[in-house]
C-alpha cells in the first residue's frame, strides 16, 4: 500500500493492516518533523511544508516498494508520506514492512526510507511566520542511498 | 500542439508559477523547446545548465533530450528531492 495524505494519520490504523499470523517481525520507520533552527541565529522553525508532484511521487513509491518486494522475503509493506503542512512532532513518513524473520524486514524497511529520500518527488521547505527556507539535499543521503545499488534488485 | 508543464520548489519560486501550457509547433523535440524557455525566461538557461536537475516527461526521467515532444505530454522540471 503506498498513500499520500495531507492530514495526519494514526500509526494503529496501518498496523491494523499489516498485522498478519504470517509475520514473525513488523518493522517501523517513523519520519517527525524535528524543531530546527530557521537560520544561523537563535529562530526556531514553526512548521515544515512539504510539497509534492503527487502523480510522479506514487509511481516511485510503488516502484522502491516493488524493489524491496523482489530484494527481501516480506510479508507486506506499506509506505505512507504526508504533502502540505505538518506541525513540529508531527508524522511525515511511516514505513512499515512485515517478514517471518527479522532480517528482511529491517534490511528492506532502512532500504525503502534510504531511497525514498532522495528519489521521490518531495521538496522541504523550513517555515517561521511568513517566511519559508528550501532544505537541501544532502550529500550523505545521496551516499545512503547508493549504498544499496549492489543489494537490490533493481529495475 | 499543446504541452503542459510543471514547475517545483526554487523554480516554482522563481518562476511564480507551478505549472504552464505551451502551444509549440508539431515535431518540437525537447532540445528545441528549451531554446524557446530560455527565450522566455532567462532563468531557463540556469535551470538547465544545474546537472542536479532532472527532466521528465509523462513521469519518466529522460537523458536524451533530442527526444520528440507529442500532443499532451506533460513535463516537468525537478531540482534535487528531499522527502521522508
Amino acid at each position: 500500500m503506498i498513500k499520500i495524505l495531507k492530514k495526519n494519520f494514526s500509526i494503529d490504523e496501518y498496523y491494523e493492516k499489516i498485522k498478519s499470523n504470517e509475520n514473525g517481525a513488523i518493522s517501523f520507520f517513523l519520519g517527525t518533523v524535528r524543531q530546527d533552527l530557521f537560520d544561523n541565529e537563535t529562530n526556531k522553525i514553526e512548521s515544515i511544508f512539504l510539497e509534492c508532484y503527487r502523480d510522479l511521487a506514487i509511481k516511485q513509491l510503488e516502484q522502491i516498494r516493488k524493489e524491496a518486494l523482489k530484494t527481501w522475503k516480506l510479508n507486506n509493506c506499506l509506505i505512507i508520506h504526508r504533502e502540505g503542512s505538518i506541525n513540529i512532532g508531527e508524522k511525515i513518513v511511516l514505513v512499515m514492512t512485515s517478514s517471518s524473520h527479522r532480517e528482511d524486514s529491517i534490511r528492506s524497511n532502512e532500504f525503502i526510507i534510504d531511497r525514498l529520500k532522495v528519489e521521490a518527488a518531495f521538496w522541504k521547505f523550513k517555515i517561521l511566520k511568513n517566511q519559508s527556507k528550501i532544505i537541501e539535499q544532502k550529500e550523505k543521503d545521496i551516499e545512503k542511498s547508493l549504498k544499496w545499488s549492489d543489494i537490490v534488485n533493481e529495475e | 500542439m499543446k504541452i503542459k508543464i510543471k514547475y517545483f520548489s526554487w523554480i516554482r519560486i522563481k518562476l511564480n508559477k507551478s505549472e504552464e501550457f505551451l502551444n509549440i509547433d508539431d515535431k518540437t523535440n525537447f532540445e528545441e523547446l528549451k531554446k524557446i524557455l530560455i527565450s522566455n525566461n532567462n532563468l531557463f538557461s540556469e535551470i538547465f545548465k544545474d546537472n542536479s536537475i532532472k527532466i521528465f516527461i509523462n513521469f519518466k526521467e529522460i537523458e536524451n533530450h533530442q527526444i520528440n515532444l507529442s500532443n499532451g505530454d506533460e513535463l516537468a522540471i525537478l531540482p534535487p528531492v528531499t522527502g521522508g
